[in-house]
């Protein structure tokens, strides 16, 4: 499972285990934070050492596996760079989000793990419904995620997100948010 | 085709530098192009790093033409349409991998990847084998010109298309400091491919000499400090250069010599030192004694390049990256944007991690400053074409008096090729439009600047 600490050993979380609420609620809350561009709430759902990943997706004979490039990312983060997003998002020159895109995150097939250290690692499919101005067309975009969720006296933080977009060419006009 | 008269009519706008809005979006303007610009002029397709292995390929478009770009068995880089010589089936339907032969699927011909037919099923039966049908002449054909410079792939449609060396002409001055900055060249990392609703000529414009909007599009990044100093606002100190095929920006840097002034956009010792091994004495001047560094440029016609040096972390010093990117026309309202990482392959390990996430942070799919430069264009792109929209002739006039007089003299002491003026200008953009011009009327030859 791409995203896995090699050979870590994960155990499935059934539906009915408060786990796997615990994560989808978590899933929930931040896809609507996203939506409601409420981007320093969000960024208090994410750990310290964060890391946030996209990897290029591209067309290959036969497989899906190799799928990805090794070495080109739409997104590939650290706090100081979603830092800055969210701080440039907030000034008043940020034009390809003002006037703002209206987004749904929509996310699906939720899929939990319990690793060794207690934290979750979750599955999960995701649909971005993106509309913008009054004469475009609206924009998707989407892709399967692998999180990482830590567990802290303050709740589940996100340690580590990496999203496998479907599209090899985006149709989206820029990623100026966040999957 | 739109017919020659108002073609004609729209040079005539465009050399004056009244740009008629309709150059943006007309389908029979994009039509002209297609055949008399991307049909004449050397295009951009791939970086010779990105196939290092034989069997290695990627495939890539000269507007609606695909074609395999791929390193053969004896270490060649040949670019193969990617059609069937039977019945026109796009042979190879991945965009990258490593394959000694493609075989059609339709009925089954199989070629090497140097292009040769080896493979005809019931080839007897079918044809009467290699008497009435020899598969040596039906390989894939390749494009009518190929070559490279520092490990660029080019192509032309043109069989009679310049020498490339002789189309790039100066502009290989400036292309040096991209992609030449050791003698072992670049590695590309990419691209990033995605599509805008913007015409393919504005970011070409933009890349090419468009300093005057740095202070005002990209504030928000000034705002968030991802620059040591103010820097959008220095761009007015920046000297514009276009040499025959191609021109760009600069940035005027702190005092110092050579090495003080590379080390100040954040470029290691080694490297530097490696860069003043490599480039002339002149090339060497430019940064040291004249004292700018090149920032984005454009190769006419769709080939753009940017460099820059963001911080990647708090209180960070600056980190250089390279970027070069294609504006791949698609149609007159779109374009899909190639956009590769280029690093020197000597430079450490370390350096080319933090130039990585520079280049991400700022250009690219999710880049900040990138962001906010195509929804000007695209939204250029969709105000222009309306019904009335098309008939405004935007204004491409900064550096010249009404009376078309320059404002200001190019500089006598430029150590660079071509022509260099300082402060803002909109003479790249001018000069640039002026090549299309030409290739619209059906010229080869350079522009002389
Ligand atoms: S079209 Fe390719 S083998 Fe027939
Ligand atoms: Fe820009």
């Amino acid at each position: 499972m791409s995203g896995v600490v090699q050979g870590e050993e994960l155990v499935r979380v059934g539906s009915g285990d408060p786990d796997y609420h615990a994560a989808v609620d978590f899933l929930h809350q931040e896809a609507e934070l996203l939506d409601a561009r409420r981007w320093r709430d969000w960024l208090a759902l994410l750990a310290e050492d964060v890391t946030y990943e996209m990897p290029v997706r591209v067309t290959r004979a036969r497989t899906l596996e190799d799928s990805t490039l090794a070495d080109m990312d739409h997104f590939r983060e650290d706090r100081f760079a979603l830092q800055k997003r969210v701080e440039r998002l907030e000034t008043e020159y940020a034009w390809t989000e003002d006037p703002p895109s209206r987004t749904r995150h929509f996310v699906t097939n939720v899929q939990v793990f319990r690793a060794a250290s207690g934290d979750l690692v979750v599955k999960s499919y995701l649909l971005l419904f993106r509309s913008r101005g009054d004469t475009r067309p609206p924009e998707w975009v989407c892709g399967e995620r692998t999180d990482r969720l830590r567990r802290t006296p303050e709740g589940l933080r996100l340690v580590h997100r990496r999203l496998v977009v479907d599209e090899s060419v985006l149709r989206t006009q820029n990623l100026a948010i966040f999957l | 085709m739109p017919d020659d008269r108002w073609l004609g009519q729209l040079v005539g706008d465009v050399r004056k530098g009244w740009i008629p809005a309709a150059i943006y979006s007309d389908p029979g303007v994009f039509e002209a192009e297609e055949e008399r610009v991307f049909g004449r002029a050397w295009v951009f397709l791939a970086h010779e790093s990105e196939i290092p292995e034989p069997g290695d390929y990627v495939v890539r478009r000269i507007v609606r033409d695909s074609f395999i770009v791929a390193r053969d068995e004896y270490g060649e880089v040949r670019v193969l349409a990617n059609v069937c010589r039977h019945r026109g089936m796009q042979v190879c339907r991945a965009e990258r991998g490593n394959a000694s032969h493609f075989r059609c699927p339709y009925h089954g011909w199989t070629y090497r990847n140097t292009g040769d037919l080896v493979g005809v099923p019931f080839h007897e039966d079918a044809y009467g084998g290699d008497r009435e049908f020899p598969k040596s002449e039906f390989g894939l054909l390749s494009a009518p010109r190929v070559a490279s410079y520092n490990g660029l792939v080019f192509a032309s449609l043109d069989p009679g298309a310049p020498p490339l060396e002789e189309y790039l002409g100066g502009f290989r001055f400036y292309l040096d400091f991209y992609t030449r900055q050791s003698p072992a060249g670049l590695e590309v990392h990419g691209p990033q491919r995605w599509r805008i609703r913007a015409n393919w000529k504005i970011g070409a414009e933009n890349f090419c000499g468009d300093t005057y909007h740095t202070p005002y599009t990209h504030q928000s990044i000034a705002e968030i400090g991802l620059f040591g100093e103010h820097k959008p606002h220095k761009r007015k100190e920046g000297v514009l250069y276009f040499a025959d095929r191609g021109g760009g920006t600069t940035y005027k840097l702190p005092p110092g010599g050579f090495a003080d002034r590379l080390r100040s956009v954040g470029y290691p010792d080694g490297m530097i030192e490696r860069m003043a091994q490599t480039w002339s004495r002149e090339q060497r001047a430019l940064v040291g004694e004249a004292g700018f560094m090149v920032s984005a440029a454009t190769l006419f016609p769709n080939l753009s390049f940017v460099h820059n040096w963001p911080r990647v972390r708090e209180g960070g010093p600056p980190v250089p990256f390279v970027s070069i990117r294609l504006w791949q026309p698609v149609g007159p309202d779109e374009t899909e944007v190639y956009s590769w990482f280029a690093v020197d392959r000597l430079a450490p390990e370390e350096f080319k991690q933090d130039s990585y996430r520079s280049y991400l942070l700022s250009f690219g799919t999710s880049g900040m400053f990138e962001q906010d430069d195509v929804e000007n264009w695209t939204s250029i792109t969709a105000v222009a074409a309306g019904r009335w929209a098309r008939g405004l002739r935007l204004h491409s006039r900064m550096g010249l008096s009404r009376e078309g007089r320059l404002l200001r003299e190019p500089l006598a002491d430029w150590p660079g090729p071509g022509q260099a003026f300082q402060g803002f200008g909109e003479y790249n953009q001018r000069a640039l439009l002026e090549l299309w011009c030409r290739y619209l009327e059906g010229a080869r030859e350079a522009v002389e600047v």
